[in-house]
């Protein structure tokens, strides 16, 4: 191969290790020295120095993004438990009089995401998972025809850089993995989860370099609100957590669920196949977006790595690609997402090998070099593998929806991956080196297990508890997202049934637990509906990631449960966004969630189906180097056989009964209350998976019986705020007595620490006395208590006899206290 | 080449200068009296003053509540923009913000399309861009402030205050 105006060779045989470093410093792949040295020794055996194009093709195929080496790659692992031992044994002393030691345990994985996350999974053996882990989004069984396909993407960095197209993009990128799934599903719904720094933060306290937190937020928002509202898909379910340590890299996670035929779910790609690239025209939007993926942010950031969406044209892309893929006319599809037309069509051509006529794909501009065509992320585009009799007739149907779709080369027989451009060779290359050379270095990782300690006993009069409440619910993590929610079309399709505010009117709402579609309009007939739920709180992960990931896969659970999901049929999916997994300390944090995320599985026979991590979430500030606080975002989706079977969370009925379900433990630990009073230690929550999934299957048994006339999950801000919710959602009074909540051991914990523990594991029911004995009968065996019942007069109630407490508001009240924190604008 | 400029008419309020003013007093910058925004589009191709009109009066604009300048121009920087500001004194800066070459431009796409379906055949190249009018007396670097902070994202848009 030889140099041209358009095409670089680039000389490697003699480049010494400094050097290799250099170029890829240089060139912006972000390969390191021995992923360079194998690159130099596969390129020494073709006896010939690598072109530009080929480079940057195998630095996007070996991305963090593309490849997720860490979590696919082997780690030794180190964990460092603490082991109390008092020097009186048999005596409880306070934990000053403890000594403490530490014990250690090594383990060796070889691939974490197969020996933990996936392992479940397959152990669970769930028929009704259709597909998992090996396309673009993981999809379970909806009927006897259908399936239902759930992915969730995460775009950081270039939401950091540009919030608005980064977060549209993000949207749209989701979307596109919905549609690229099987040969395409219809999108019913999105999701949107985001993690900011304190929008309130002083102009004056923002470091240089980066966006104030309120500016990335209303970018952020209005780039999911404008490319959801437009592509015609409601955004349905979400959250929003604040937290200092996302102000310069903050988290958005966008996800989509879509339906799709069960013999839709296949691709077949065959040598003679044309490609197809459908949708629109490459530019240097996005280039380096995958690689980039795998680099912390920098003050100075590269331009081209941002990406502006068109939902206009991914709309019209959606509905053409469905009416071809009903009609039969291709057999295999992906969408152009990070590493561009490289990675799709370097994927759907892995196993028969691809020829690419560079110079026929669409330019939005001159000028482009071969390898940034091949590169580039520019959106809403779509590769299609279609048997040659098909071409005329696929094209056809995309013109007319006024969508470009052009042959660019087709797939053979000979695994390699060959590019062309103005009749030169560019690209020429082994598919087996390009997806399975990347080497894989043992990285280090080592968990030091904190050790938490309980606080001290926390007591108050009642106008310092009901202070603690309106402060807990204008919290940043607890008060009403409405001014994002509204801004959301969660309505369009007409299938939204149980939506994200609930309440009596527009002026009274309440948080739902979860959002749930009823397919009527795709699936004629149907009276099954999907729910979509998730679960996050990274606070518990400052202190423990192991309980981190626990809480956030049993909350998204609890979430569904509280609708009236079956916790026999809900799938789960993870994102994982953590520091620079360089740092054995942050690989170890990420290794004790995936372990969690294994135990929880398992327990609560919930199975995995896709998932995605987002590595290298750094920044640099002043030379110093910050990694955010790691995140572990659950995502999940479940099947209610009967729509009419579900509830909301507002209370419905003046005379009806209140049950607490679950056990209040001392778990004040990464809580709103011990943020709002400065408490330092406390118990990080925990999961009893044995202890939930019996009572979440008693609530979909009582739900099924129509026993139930609301339930919400309790979470942040403990009891007293979940009650609170339910009380002012619907403007009506309830009365709670303290004394009759169930605590792990009696009197351990005082009335404040019961009203405020974010223990897992609980739901606050409503019950109708007329169903009050067969209700009690269900649960029979768990541990629960009737705790009061709602009024007729218009207050909220919390009163504890033994301690003398007698807390009470109005229900507007509170919900004024709920409602006004953000405000957005 | 043809610049438009669409102006709100005087007895409509220009609801995304209020929320700019919104936005700029909580960065606690005070003095501004008044922001007026203006969507600005360049029309460039083988057309005719009447096409662009037409563009500008029946597809860029709400004849309602609007109203729009159409002008000649040979390249963005050339356009005296005072001259289409009304009511103009010492006291307004003017601030504008456009995409960098390479940036795609969306709204231009769409304009581009929509032309067509005004029944406009020859070939259009658009460019959309944003501005400000800000009334008060406002130094330069208050006013590099508010568009850094607020208005413009320099990674992928450029802008100029005049």
């Amino acid at each position: 191969m030889i140099s041209t105006n358009d095409c670089k060779v680039i000389k490697i045989f003699n480049l010494s290790d400094d050097q290799l470093v250099e170029l890829s410093k240089n060139n912006a792949l972000y390969l390191s020295l021995v992923e360079m040295q194998a690159i130099q020794c596969y390129f020494k055996k073709l006896k010939r120095d690598p072109t530009d194009v080929e480079i940057e093709t195998i630095a996007q195929t070996w991305s963090e993004h593309c490849k997720h080496k860490t979590l696919t790659g082997p780690v030794d692992y180190t964990e460092i438990s603490p082991v109390l031992s008092y020097k009186n044994s048999g005596v409880k002393k306070d934990s000053n009089s403890s000594h403490i030691t530490y014990t250690t345990v090594k383990k060796r994985y070889d691939n974490l995401l197969k020996e933990t996350i996936f392992k479940a999974t397959v152990e669970l053996n769930k028929k009704w998972c259709l597909s998992v882990f090996n396309d673009n989004a993981g999809i379970i069984d909806f009927d006897s025809k259908n399936g239902v396909a759930f992915k969730v993407e995460t775009h950081n960095h270039p939401s950091a850089l540009e919030p608005y197209g980064g977060a549209a993009t993000g949207m749209g990128g989701v979307i596109r993995d919905i549609l690229g799934v099987g040969l395409g599903a219809k999108p019913l719904a999105n999701t949107d989860v985001f993690c900011f720094g304190n929008p309130t933060t002083k102009i004056s306290k923002i470091p240089a370099g980066i966006h104030h937190p309120k500016r990335i937020m209303s970018g952020v928002v209005s780039g999911v609100r404008d490319y959801g509202n437009r592509m015609g898909i409601p955004t349905v379910n979400g959250a929003v957590y604040f937290d200092d340590g996302y102000m310069a890299n903050p988290l958005v996670f966008c996800g989509t669920m879509g339906i799709i035929p069960k013999n839709k779910i296949a691709k077949k790609v065959v040598s003679g196949d044309f490609i197809l690239v459908v949708g629109g025209k490459t530019g240097r939007d996005g280039i380096h977006g995958a690689t980039f993926s795998s680099a912390r942010l920098e003050s100075k950031s590269d331009v081209n790595a941002v990406q502006i969406g068109n939902p206009i044209i991914e709309k019209k892309v959606l509905d053409a690609m469905l009416k071809a893929r009903d009609l039969n006319l291709y057999r295999g599809v992906t969408d152009c997402g990070a590493g561009g037309l490289s990675s799709a069509i370097g994927e759907l051509g892995e196993k028969t090998g691809a020829i690419v006529y560079l110079d026929k794909v669409p330019l939005k501009y001159d000028g482009l070099h071969p390898w940034e065509i091949w590169v580039s992320e520019a959106q809403e585009r779509m590769v299609f593998a279609v048997p040659p009799e098909n071409k005329e007739k696929i094209i056809e149907i995309f013109k007319k929806e006024d969508v470009e779709a052009v042959v660019v080369g087709k797939f053979t027989n000979d695994e390699k991956l060959t590019i062309m451009y103005n009749d030169n060779v560019v690209v020429n290359i082994d598919m087996s080196f390009l997806h399975n050379g990347v080497p894989r270095p043992i990285r280090c990782a080592v968990y030091k297990i904190r050790e938490e300690k309980v606080q001290k006993p926390i007591k108050m009069g009642s106008s310092e508890i009901l202070k603690v409440l309106k402060a807990s619910l204008s919290d940043l993590n607890v008060c009403s997202r409405e001014w994002i929610i509204r801004q959301y079309d969660h309505e369009v399709q007409g299938q939204t049934i149980v939506k994200p505010l609930h309440g009596n009117g527009i002026e009274v709402s309440g948080p739902g637990d979860a959002a749930i579609i009823f397919p009527y309009t795709v699936v004629k007939g149907t009276k099954k509906g999907i729910v979509l739920a998730n679960g996050l709180n990274p606070q518990y992960g400052k202190v423990n990631t192991y309980k981190m990931a626990a809480s956030a896969i049993e909350e998204s659970l609890r979430n569904a449960v509280s609708v009236g999901a079956d916790i026999e049929k809900i799938s789960i999916l993870d994102n994982f966004c953590w520091g620079n997994p360089n740092n054995p300390e942050i690989l170890g944090s990420l290794v004790r969630a995936a372990k969690a995320c294994y135990d929880m599985s398992k327990a609560f026979g919930v199975p995995f189906i896709s998932g995605k991590d987002s590595l290298h979430n750094e920044y640099s500030m002043k030379g110093k180097k910050y990694s955010i606080p790691p995140v572990l975002m659950i995502s999940a989706m479940g099947i209610i056989k009967n729509v009419e079977n579900t509830v909301t969370m507002p209370l419905k009925a003046e005379g009806n009964k209140i049950f607490v379900l679950g056990v209040t433990r001392n778990e004040l630990g990464g809580s709103v209350f011990t943020k709002i009073k400065n408490i330092k230690n406390g118990i990080i929550p925990d999961v009893y998976p044995k202890e939930s999934k019996i009572i979440m299957k008693k609530i979909y048994h009582a739900i099924s019986k129509k026993l139930i006339e609301s339930c919400h999950d309790c979470c942040e801000g403990g009891i007293a705020v979940a009650i609170s919710e339910m009380a002012f959602a619907a403007n009506k009074g309830v009365k709670i007595d303290i004394d009759v909540i169930k605590t792990e051991k009696v009197d351990l914990l005082t009335a404040v620490e019961i009203l405020f523990s974010e223990s897992n594991g609980r739901f606050v029911v409503e019950v109708k006395p007329d169903n009050q004995a067969e209700f009690i009968e269900i649960f029979k065996g768990s541990i629960f208590s009737e705790v009061g019942y709602v009024m007729d007069e218009k207050r909220v109630i919390f009163e504890s006899k033994k301690n003398g407490i007698y807390v009470q508001e109005k229900p507007e009240v509170l919900l004024n206290f709920w409602r006004s924190t953000l405000t957005g604008g | 080449m043809f610049r438009i400029e669409v102006f709100m008419k005087k007895c409509f309020k220009n609801p995304k200068g209020s929320q700019v003013l919104s936005d700029i007093s909580w960065l606690g910058i005070k003095n501004i009296a008044k922001i007026e925004y203006c969507p600005l589009y360049l029309i460039d191709g083988d057309v005719k003053i009447e096409d662009v009109e037409k563009i500008a009066s029946e597809l860029l604009s709400d004849k309602v509540t609007e109203f729009c300048t159409v002008s000649r121009c040979s390249d963005l920087n050339s356009i005296n923009v005072n001259s289409s500001v009304p009511s103009l004194s010492s006291s307004v800066s003017i601030i504008e913000i456009w995409y960098k070459k390479g940036v795609t431009d969306t709204v231009a796409e769409s304009i581009v399309k929509a032309v067509k379906d005004l029944g406009i055949t020859k070939d259009v190249k658009v460019k959309a861009g944003h501005k400000y009018c800000l009334y008060g007396t406002i130094s330069r670097a208050i006013l590099d402030t508010i568009v850094t902070k607020l208005l413009a994202n320099t990674l992928v848009q450029e802008y100029e205050i005049k």
